[in-house]
């Protein structure tokens, strides 16, 4: 028989059971749905970390030194001399190298307190960080070096704070720990971040400030960590290499202590930890599929034994076994597959929607989308393999008798 | 005439386990192309397995049976489907219609199966139902039409695909005596046409219209009288 035959078959039983038809179709639905959206999710969220990587720039790194024994001593950390050791030694081959600095503090402004982020900027910050600037500029070298107390603000915090975008040259006044520093606005930036980002980086609630890192740094002071940025000239693999090689020998550490982490390795084990977490959440909304083929097995028997006469009608008219075998698995199979395709339908939406909710992109890969069609309508056939072929094999005698 | 259905020493045992049943006892027989029979007897006569077993649903423990030179006796289930869809025409006393489904649909079906395509199958589709004297109910369903007026769709369904024979079981058990009269002259009708027609029943008014009764009782044939010179 003829496969448009049984296609057209198929929707008219489906249409004479609307309801029963639908409900089977739920459970398929559900399941797709749910692995869409979960695995979309996923993939949306790795996308959006490996932006925030991308940004930073993959050859960024952060290096501290693990300690021999249950005490740190002054050695096992980095100091500003070890920076300049660091940058006589590497020459152009350090793209950027700073102690990473980072300082948390209250703006004060008559009554205005706010929470604020002081992040230090080394020498050639617009390596390490690119911030889209309304007013003012990045700070310079000498800025830095002289420990200038500048500072550059978000342009929502200047107008929280100064009622006006243009702040350029305010003053502003932080407390951070016991002390009370003064800075000079030298720079309003835009945030281009989406809701997410901010909601993930606490920049919603939090002001984020870049000042330079001399100024909330002690000139003789020990740092656990620095971030270090090598040029484009030499292998992130190679500097890290000559990195540890050289740390090693100018301050006498084991070089099995010397730990050098790359965003790009960073990057891997978050996305390798997501992708885990998605394969395995994704995993568990997948049982939903095999609850939802069972739905459909159910049905189908339902439906074989209510047309057993008909299926004796067919074989005495001279539908031979795989006949009424195809007739019942077409019907599994489109029940199955227009359940997957409203599920992908919904899940898609539900990404679409949740991912425009936080303003980001949102990534739903066809394959995902092809291998949810196809498998549901593989469950289809083979949840509808059963009672098709308990259909195939009925004696054509009793199923004619059937009342 | 040549013989249409030939049936030698044919027996059918059931066996249900503690009993065995013989529903048929070396029966022989045959049908002549053209011929209109009538096989009749009470419930529990062996005919209905005799019928079941002509019109290839059924096979006999033993013995050989030939429709149109074909020994059916011998062959595979898958084969079997093939036989019924092109060589037998049934005529249920149910009617057998696909439930929700047209008149027209309902008499393409053994052509779907035949593999006709599908503007020939619709042309001899509403061709047939205009030989019932259906051709303005092409698309109504069976629920919405009368008992006489399935039967005449099932018969246009039976002679779809040319068959050899008709075989009609009970065709008027569900009908009133008009109907009745009003099927049996389509038959006597295709008869006359050079169908050869095989009904069972066990009423003698509808036996009246076939040229030659047969009559089982307990597996066995008791009377093969042809009703010669009306």
């Amino acid at each position: 028989m003829l496969i448009l035959e049984n296609i057209s078959l198929a929707f008219s039983s489906i249409r004479v059971n609307k309801m029963r038809s639908f409900l089977t179709m739920l459970g398929m639905i559900i399941g797709i749905s749910s692995v869409i959206s979960i695995v979309s999710l996923g993939d949306t969220m790795r996308s959006v970390i490996a932006d925030e990587f991308e940004n930073i720039g993959t050859t960024l790194a952060y290096s501290y030194i693990m300690s021999e024994s249950d005490y740190y001593s002054s050695n096992e950390t980095y100091t500003y001399e070890d920076i300049e050791n660091i940058k006589e030694a590497f020459g152009d081959q350090v793209a950027y190298i700073s102690t990473g600095a980072r300082a948390s503090g209250k703006i004060q402004n008559g009554k205005v307190i706010k929470d604020a982020t002081l992040e230090g900027l080394a020498e050639n910050p617009e390596v390490y960080k690119q911030l889209n600037m309304m007013h003012g500029k990045m700070f310079s070298n000498n800025d830095i070096k002289n420990s200038r107390p500048y500072i550059i603000i978000e342009d929502t915090t200047a107008e929280e704070i100064f009622g006006t975008k243009n702040a350029l040259g305010k003053m502003l006044r932080i407390q951070v720990n016991e002390n009370l520093l003064e800075f000079t606005v030298t720079g309003i930036y835009q945030n281009n971040d989406s809701a997410l980002k901010k909601l993930l980086g606490g920049s919603q609630t939090r002001a984020v400030t870049y000042v330079p890192e001399t100024v909330i740094t002690e000139k003789d002071g020990w740092f656990w960590s620095i971030e270090i940025s090598s040029s484009k000239e030499i292998s992130v693999e190679e500097f890290k290499a000559k990195f540890i090689n050289y740390v090693s020998r100018s301050k006498g550490i084991k070089p099995e202590n010397i730990r050098y982490y790359t965003a790009e390795e960073e990057m891997k084990s978050i996305d390798g930890m997501m992708s885990t977490l998605s394969l395995v959440v994704g995993a568990i909304a997948a049982i939903s599929l095999v609850v939802g083929g069972i739905g459909i097995m159910n049905i189908m028997l339902v439906s074989v034994t209510e047309r057993t006469r008909e299926i004796g009608i067919r074989k005495a008219l001279g539908a031979r076994m795989e006949d009424i075998l195809l007739q019942f698995l077409v019907e599994s199979a489109i029940i199955s597959a227009a359940g997957g395709m409203v599920g992908t339908i919904l899940g898609t939406s539900v990404v679409a929607i949740g991912s425009m909710a936080f303003g980001i992109t949102a990534i739903v890969k066809p394959q995902v989308v092809l291998t949810a069609v196809v498998f549901s309508a593989m469950v289809g056939i083979f949840f509808g393999l059963y009672p098709a072929r308990k259909a195939a094999k009925a004696d054509p005698i009793d199923a004619l008798r059937y009342e | 005439m040549s013989s249409m259905i030939r049936i030698e020493d044919l027996s059918k045992v059931y066996d249900t386990g503690a009993v065995q049943v013989h529903a048929l006892r070396n029966v022989s027989l045959s049908i002549e192309k053209g011929d209109f029979v009538a096989i009749m007897g009470q419930s529990g006569s062996g005919k209905s397995t005799l019928m079941n077993i002509i019109g290839c649903l059924d096979r006999p423990t033993k013995g050989l049976y030939q429709l149109d030179g074909m020994t059916i006796s011998e062959m595979e289930s898958s084969e079997l489907s093939s036989i019924r869809n092109k060589k037998i025409g049934f005529v249920f006393q149910s009617f057998n219609l696909i439930p929700r489904t047209s008149s027209l649909k309902n008499v393409e079906l053994p052509m779907i199966y035949a593999k006709i395509g599908k503007k020939e199958r619709r042309e001899r589709a509403i061709e047939l139902l205009e030989k019932v004297g259906l051709g303005e109910r092409l698309h109504h369903m069976p629920n919405e039409i009368s008992g006489g007026q399935k039967q005449r769709i099932a018969i246009a369904r039976a002679l779809a695909n040319k068959p050899a024979i008709i075989l009609a079981d009970e065709p008027t058990g569900n009908l009133d005596t008009s109907s009745s009269e009003e099927i049996m002259n389509i038959f006597t009708e295709l008869n006359k046409e050079g169908a050869t027609v095989i009904v069972v029943t066990h009423e003698d008014s509808i036996a009246e219209y076939t040229k030659r009764i047969i009559r089982f009782r307990d597996g066995q044939m008791i009377e093969d009288r042809r009703r010669e010179a009306e």
